[in-house]
């Protein structure tokens, strides 16, 4: 079936279409382009989800050959809808950055700002579909150039630090899901999962140490690149520095492929008897757990808006680690979930505060006071995504969570209950001042004029559309469950 | 036909989004608000006889997430109540609001309270009610913080820290509750089947961590004090906030929770309730004690109605047929004797400016009919027969008494004495103490203020005169649950 191969189809057209990119000086036909390139992604993964509804999962050789001698992609329920998940955020994110990219860098950047974007999303997507480790690894260190660039393009002080903070952190992180990988190879001789899980579960008895440090290097390597908890440092900076449109497509996407990784290597590659031997998934839980807690508690410290958002990911990510770390099906088929609930409001809140910002003219959460009445719609758009990240009922924060305190049940570890319900209370305690300043208050609206700073409806159209796909995976999110979790079995 | 049941949900939405829409002249707003409001009471009650008891299943994706709405008596009582009080105060604000300014944002969120209210009566469910119980926060909090002072934000934020916090507490119940059993509808003996052994200390930390829960929105003590600080909204609010919305839905998803979740036997079995009296008996005393002392006069009355939530309370958890009679009767009573205090006391500053019980002397020459309305509803408040809260006060007494305990009634007994010394005295200063308006000419305050204020008056006598109907009526529903 043609169908099999449009995975890679969409990483090509992402590619192939980023290297013409330079060759046209023109800003809008290379702004078309990406959108264009975006868009066929969009497509091709939508129907590459209806084949997996249809037919199940499968397996995909690249150039013919089979492996483990070849590449393989493998698509199931997981990537399919992660699929859907990256080029539908990026698409929408691009279309954003459209209207405002101009005001944030230079104009002779802008071809290699998109160049850079697609080459991110399609490395991304190709960390997501492969199933061959050490091709895994070349997606993840071009992914990790891609994204530090696309931060350091807007070319001031603060975005060279974080960027070099950043590609230090990223760089060990990825040198050290090498040694990962190379230890898995001299134990296996493989670099094809599927095949990788076959041989380990034959010689794991003889390796036991070789196994904890390649599981301890993976989940280290890829912790630091999705912001577990105490190696989250460079997110920070790096997510508030960049241009608005980088920060939600590195808070969004760049973070959930790595987590995506880990689950693959931890449940996929080891698999359930494998990693049970070894506390590794005890460890991933407790620094989700604080991870969830201390994230919060940075953000209610922070005086910058958009730091606030950030380190709100670092515990929105620890929600992820956390379903992982329960080790059960349920537990990683709603960490998945809450990546695609975190994606589609976490993108939607980095786009309306990089709106904000470009208004009023002021990162501070001070200067954001009577926004509400300045940017009415921008700021109602905030306004639910907040609601969904503090979890009121039937948005997709508030589904994650619910679900997460089952599956916490479900192992007999009560105690994490008390932790997701204080954590969405800290969640509440850092975006309700930001809203309730923003919407109330004689002083904070005093002499602001109402919508004097509104941006035209088309421009928040993008917006618009994330905070609808998060409603309506709110109100799916038993059928989203249902089918991650099916695709894990 | 049963989605016939969504329709007094959804219809105060829509309204609230037209109200901005529309852009109407304060004529033809005051109109249509008031119209809506009427009209919602008639589809509540026209539901009632055309579907009797029904269901509706909005939205259901799994056995937890199911927006389920349902008729049954004691939501119609609830939603009833509701929908009269709000027809009053709504014309009442129309003329009220005219000085604190802002009418539009106050009558959209207004509507939108009693959509909401209206949502938390007819909810089927625990999920459905939790929904309906945080977006009542939500859309309570514009409306608490009307002024937008500082002080006003800062109340605010109190508001919403209790709300959030004893929301909190419901969803761990919820999480542990549902792990168990598996089904969270609402069900005449509740729906937790036998306790076990090995389950009794988790239902029982379910239990309690519910109660606290929903007792914030309730004002038990010691999570009471957001209710006095939210004090600073405009008096309609405050008298809706006391009367039925908040503190009322509080005391409603209690009764939901001990009597359709739980079930009374289960609860007797836990002995959960036992836990639960102390604090209770202490709300009574300590909203009386502390109302005495209060200068302001809404401040007074807010400390009031933590007592008196305590004896609702307290009729709720020693779980006898007398005692819940006495309960549903005293909710429906507090919240029209509490409604028209709060109007005269809101009227009083109106027409006067005049916050504090010091600076009233004499008014009743100026305003005696209004004057007259509150001296009535002191008296039914306290107790005192003929009127409708020594009615309800008469079954708490019973039902204290067949639960075999002599402090009940004592307590019941003191709290009155003690209301009597926190109302009198403003009856006094009003009638009887010479001062600045000995003189002054008969000036009541405008129609549309006096006639809800008479109104409610009527029924709060017509309740102490004629209580049978109700108490046939919340007798139906007490042999339901018992």
């Amino acid at each position: 079936m043609i169908i099999k191969s449009f995975p890679l189809v969409t990483i090509l057209v992402l590619f192939i279409s980023a290297f013409i990119m330079p060759l046209i000086k023109d800003g809008k036909l290379v702004k078309t382009i990406s959108l264009a390139s975006m868009f066929l992604g969009l497509i091709l993964s939508l129907t590459t989800a209806f084949y997996v509804i249809k037919y199940g999962k499968f397996y995909y050789r690249i150039g013919h050959f089979s492996a483990p001698m070849g590449i393989e992609f493998y698509i199931g329920n997981i990537e399919a809808v992660m699929g859907i998940l990256f080029t539908f955020v990026s698409l929408m994110i691009i279309w954003y950055s459209v209207y405002s990219i101009d005001r944030e860098i230079i104009s002779s950047k802008i071809s290699l700002y998109y160049l850079l974007i697609n080459i991110l999303i399609g490395s991304l997507l190709g960390v997501i579909f492969t199933n061959d480790l050490f091709n895994a690894f070349v997606f993840i260190e071009v992914g990790t150039l891609a994204s530090c660039g696309i931060i350091v393009v807007k070319d001031k002080k603060d975005n060279i630090k974080a960027t070099l903070k950043y590609l230090i952190m990223s760089c060990l992180g990825s040198g050290l899901v090498l040694m990962g990988i190379a230890f898995i190879y001299s134990i296996t001789g493989q670099l094809n999962i599927t095949f990788i899980h076959k041989e380990l579960l034959s010689v794991y008895h003889q390796y036991p140490r070789a196994i904890l440090i390649s599981l301890s290097l993976f989940t280290v390597g890829l912790g630091v690149k999705s912001a577990m908890f105490p190696l989250h440092t460079w997110l920070p900076d790096a997510h508030s520095s960049a241009p608005s449109s980088s920060s939600a497509i590195l808070s969004a996407l760049v973070l959930k492929a790595f987590v995506l990784l880990l689950i693959k290597v931890l449940y996929r590659a080891f698999g359930m008897d494998i990693i049970t031997e070894f506390p590794v998934l005890n460890i991933i839980l407790i620094l989700g757990s604080v991870g969830m807690i201390m994230g919060s508690v940075f953000a209610i410290f922070q005086r910058q808006i958009k730091r606030v958002i950030a380190y709100s990911s670092v515990a929105q990510m620890g929600y992820v680690f956390l379903g992982i770390g329960l080790g059960t099906d349920l537990g990683v088929a709603i960490a998945v979930f809450h990546m695609v609930g975190h994606a589609v409001t976490k993108s939607a809140l980095f786009l309306a505060v990089g709106a904000m910002i470009e208004k009023t003219g002021s990162k501070e959460l001070k200067g954001l006071r009577g926004i509400g009445k300045e940017m009415p719609a921008t700021s109602a758009l905030f306004l639910l995504g907040a609601l969904s990240m503090v979890g009121i009922p039937v948005l997709p924060g508030f589904a994650s969570k619910w679900n997460l305190a089952l599956a916490s049940i479900e192992v007999d570890k009560i105690l994490i209950i008390g932790i997701i319900l204080v954590s969405s209370l800290l969640n509440a305690v850092y975006y309700f001042p930001i809203i309730i300043n923003g919407f109330f208050g004689e002083e904070n609206l005093k002499d602001k004029i109402y919508k004097s700073k509104s941006k035209p409806i088309k421009e928040l159209l993008p917006i618009f559309c994330l905070i609808f796909a998060m409603i309506y995976a709110g109100f799916s999110s038993g059928s989203i469950i249902n089918f991650i979790k099916n695709g894990i079995v | 036909m049963n989605y016939l049941i969504l329709l007094p949900v959804s219809l105060p939405f829509l309204v609230a989004v037209m109200i901005p829409i529309m852009k109407f002249k304060e004529r033809e707003r005051n109109f249509f608000v008031g119209a809506v409001i009427i009209l919602n009471l008639i589809i509540v009650i026209g539901i009632f006889y055309a579907l009797g008891e029904g269901g509706i299943h909005l939205f259901k994706l799994n056995e937890f997430i199911d927006i389920y709405f349902k008729i049954d008596k004691l939501g119609i009582l609830f939603t009833s109540l509701v929908s009269i009080l709000w027809v009053l105060t709504s014309f009442y604000s129309m003329e009220y609001m005219k000085h604190e300014g802002k009418e539009n944002k106050f009558f959209a969120f207004f509507i939108i309270t009693l959509g909401v209210t209206v949502g938390i009566g007819f909810s089927g469910n625990l999920f459905t009610l939790y929904i309906f119980y945080e977006l009542l926060t939500l859309v309570t909090f514009p409306l608490v913080i009307h002024t937008e002072s500082k002080e006003a934000l800062e109340s605010g934020k109190k508001y919403l820290a209790y709300s959030f916090g004893g929301a909190t507490f419901i969803l761990l119940g919820m999480i542990l509750l549902f792990s168990i059993t598996n089904n969270l509808n609402f069900q005449p003996h509740g729906v937790v089947g036998a306790v076990s052994a090995d389950n009794f200390n988790l239902y029982l930390g379910i239990f309690i961590s519910m109660f606290i829960g929903f007792g914030v929105k309730a004002a038990l003590v010691p999570f009471h004090s957001w209710l006095p600080s939210a004090m600073v909204a405009p008096t309609p609010v405050s008298s809706l906030l006391h009367a039925v919305a908040v503190v009322k839905s509080g005391v409603f998803a209690l009764i939901r929770m001990c009597y359709y979740i739980f079930g009374v036997d289960v609860i007797k079995e836990l002995k959960g309730n036992i836990y639960m009296i102390v604090p209770i008996i202490i709300t009574i005393l300590l909203g009386s004690f502390i109302a005495i002392k209060q200068e302001n006069l809404k401040k007074r009355l807010a400390y009031s109605t933590v007592s008196q939530l305590g004896y609702i309370l307290l009729g709720i958890v020693l779980l006898n047929k007398n005692a819940f009679v006495g309960a549903l009767l005293h909710l429906i009573n507090h919240a029209v004797i509490k409604i028209t205090l709060f109007f005269v006391v809101g009227s009083i500053m109106y027409t006067t400016g005049k916050k504090n019980i010091s600076e009233i002397n004499g008014i009743g020459r100026r305003m005696p009919l209004t004057m007259w309305c509150f001296t009535i509803a002191s008296i039914s408040l306290i107790g005192i027969p003929p009127t409708n809260g020594f009615v309800s006060k008469w079954f708490l007494a019973q039902g204290g008494l067949t639960a075999g305990k002599i402090i009940f009634p004592a307590a019941l007994l003191l709290s009155a004495v003690l209301t009597a010394l926190y109302l009198f005295p403003v009856v006094t200063e009003a009638f009887f103490r010479k001062g600045d308006y000995e003189n002054a000419i008969i000036k009541e305050p405008p129609k549309k203020m006096l006639i809800p204020i008479v109104i409610i008056t009527i029924i709060v006598v017509i309740l102490g005169l004629f209580p049978n109907p109700v108490i046939f009526f919340i007798e139906e529903i007490a042999s339901e649950v018992m």
